[in-house]
């Protein structure tokens, strides 16, 4: 591994460099609701990107699956650099990839959405109350699926290429000239060891994903009608989950396709023609997505397919708490 | 791997149009390209602009010039299906997913129990199995309908009873004063069929309801779970292992099936729904 090093003062300059191929996005906070997403950053707005963020609240899979798409009649689209992308996001393309760039059907939007963007991976410094990456035996720092990972510390970048894509990057704009080191330097290991430590103290009782698919398969009927009573199908717990993956197909004229976000949650989404609907209950649609989560992705792709990011606890209009409900079943 | 656009159809124009029943109707389709399929794969058939639906082609897969397509009118889609004119075009995409293992079937007695719109699909499987049958040791159809007017393809029916090696059964679960077969649901008709099970393989296609109890009815006549086959009716929509409307546990039924052996799907959450 090598780490090349750019002190932070002059970084603008190689994102207005990146600017004139790239499209750029970057987390920018919202400074009222302490929130912070993914904006496309210009040459103005490069100051405003926000390096310390954990996850931004929109996951990473948009930029390759938006909420609507024309599959058939495709657009070309400009190369793009993602920065910020949290270690959740990166493991949740262990299921995308696999579904969206299966030998078999390769989905040529998905791939040329991937082929086109450069992902910076970073350091989470903070977290949230629902962060629970590290449950999963995930870091809280760039493991796999990002082409450069960032790590910032007392005013300098550390920039490590992890795929031939980031490494062409950095050399095309000259980063590789920069003074380099082969260990991440102990300021850094220790910001990091010190959130895996606060992770696993604030989920110290959340089973790991093998137990909590053991109490989730041998849970009562009871505790899935008890929390999805809160539920309104919403959906914004699959719309906002980077390994969720689903879709409708819309018809338009001819021939085309419009490929559109659909959400297990969402009533009829199993209905056959003739009527039958596996999903037809609440409490069974609900039950669903935990499955989809712990058992039947995991069977289908050897990964994770929740990977702790935490969103669904944070985005759930009827206040459920996911991990409050694996606690419960795991008692 | 293909190299077209997975989710683009190909053109075939309507040439004909077959009424089965008032509900069912058969379009004949002549693809503008090259298309082929094997017995149990399905496709999914386009109305320009309107929506498309999952089906198993009814005609004989050696057929590549044209394929038949049975359509139920089930909602908005199939509804308009009923109603393209000859010499419309339509779309198709597939042909998808896994269909009947033909070589498993060779020097087996061959047991096909069949309900209402399922016969559709079988029926692919009939004329291929018609065209190998000099290897086949003998087939047994078995089919259930609600009433004397629900049972299609009756034509058919007819040239299956003269074809050698091929034997009929049919019920009805409510007779009229024509019918002339038995009355009762479709595995009452398991009763008196003489088959050698343990050089048998059995394929049950039809409503959930009845491929439950058919399968239980196959395994107390002895048959092994892997060797009863099932196709699985699920939403299918992408076909391509994607777009998740058709899961069912840790398969896609579009693309893992949708024929599977029982004993592949038997703990699978939903079998029956
Ligand atoms: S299930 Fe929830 S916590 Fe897990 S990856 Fe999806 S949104 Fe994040
Ligand atoms: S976000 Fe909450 S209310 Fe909405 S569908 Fe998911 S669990 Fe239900
Ligand atoms: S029909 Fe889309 S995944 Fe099976």
């Amino acid at each position: 591994m090598r780490y090349y090093i750019v002190a932070e003062t002059e970084w603008s300059q190689h994102l207005n460099r990146f600017l004139s191929e790239y499209e750029l996005y970057a987390p920018v906070k919202n400074t009222e609701t302490e929130s912070y997403d993914y904006e496309q950053i210009t040459a103005e707005t490069i100051d405003s990107i926000y390096y310390n963020g954990n996850t931004p609240t929109t996951p990473l899979k948009t930029f390759y699956l938006p909420i609507k798409e024309n599959v058939v009649n495709i657009k070309e689209n400009q190369p793009r650099i993602v920065i910020g992308v949290p270690n959740c996001d990166l493991a949740a393309l262990n299921i995308l990839d696999n579904i969206y760039l299966d030998d078999d059907y390769i989905d040529p939007c998905y791939k040329q959405n991937r082929d086109n963007t450069v992902i910076f991976g970073k350091d989470c410094y903070t977290y949230k109350k629902s962060c629970h990456c590290t449950s999963y035996s995930l870091k809280p720092y760039p493991q796999e699926n990002c082409d450069v990972s960032m790590s910032i510390t007392d005013g300098m970048i550390y920039l490590c290429p992890m795929s031939d894509k980031g490494e062409s990057l950095l050399k095309k704009h000259k980063i590789t000239d920069n003074k380099s080191v082969d260990t991440i330097p102990e300021t850094i290991i220790s910001k990091r060891q010190d959130v895996v430590n606060n992770l696993q103290n604030q989920n110290k009782n959340l089973p790991d994903e093998k137990n909590t698919r053991i109490s989730i398969e041998k849970s009562s009927e009871e505790l899935w009608d008890k929390y999805s009573d809160k539920c309104v199908s919403c959906g914004a717990c699959s719309f906002i989950c980077p390994t969720c993956h689903c879709f409708l197909l819309i018809d338009k004229e001819h021939f085309e396709k419009v490929r559109s976000v659909d959400v297990c949650q969402y009533p009829g989404f199993a209905r056959v023609a003739a009527g039958e609907d596996p999903l037809h209950y609440l409490n069974k649609r609900f039950k669903y997505r935990y499955l989809c989560k712990y058992c039947y992705k995991p069977d289908m792709f050897k990964a994770l397919a929740c990977t702790g990011c935490g969103r669904c606890i944070d985005a759930c209009i009827g206040k459920i708490d996911k991990n409050e409900l694996i606690l419960e079943s795991f008692k | 791997m293909q190299t077209n656009n997975i989710y683009k159809p190909i053109k075939a124009q309507l040439v004909k149009v077959i009424e089965e029943s008032p509900e069912i109707k058969t379009l004949v389709l002549v693809p503008e390209e090259e298309f082929s399929f094997k017995t149990g794969e399905f496709i999914e058939l386009t109305i320009d602009g309107v929506g498309e639906a999952p089906f198993t082609p009814s005609s004989s897969p050696l057929d590549t010039k044209q394929l038949e397509v049975t359509v139920m009118k089930a909602g908005y889609v199939t509804d308009k299906m009923h109603n393209m004119q000859i010499g419309e075009y339509m779309g198709i995409r597939g042909p998808y997913g896994r269909g009947y293992p033909l070589e498993e079937f060779y020097d087996k007695e061959v047991l096909i129990l069949g309900g209402g719109c399922g016969f559709a699909p079988l029926r692919s499987l009939l004329y291929n199995l018609k065209a190998v049958s000099d290897r086949i040791r003998k087939v047994t159809f078995c089919y259930g309908s609600k009433t004397p007017a629900d049972c299609i393809y009756k034509p058919y029916i007819t040239e299956l009873r003269e074809t050698p090696k091929f034997e009929v059964r049919r019920s009805v679960d409510k007779a009229d004063d024509t019918w002339t077969e038995r009355v009762g649901v479709v595995t009452v008709l398991l009763d008196d069929v003489k088959i050698d099970v343990p050089n048998s393989i059995a394929v049950v296609c039809g409503p959930p309801i009845m491929m439950k109890f058919g399968t239980f009815k196959l395994i107390e006549m002895g048959y092994p779970e892997n060797k009863i086959y099932l196709s699985m009716e699920k939403n299918m929509s992408c076909g391509l292992g994607k777009c998740g409307h058709c899961a069912m546990g840790s398969f896609f039924v579009c693309k893992d099936g949708p024929v599977f052996t029982y004993e592949e799907i038997k703990n699978e959450p939903n079998l029956w729904i």
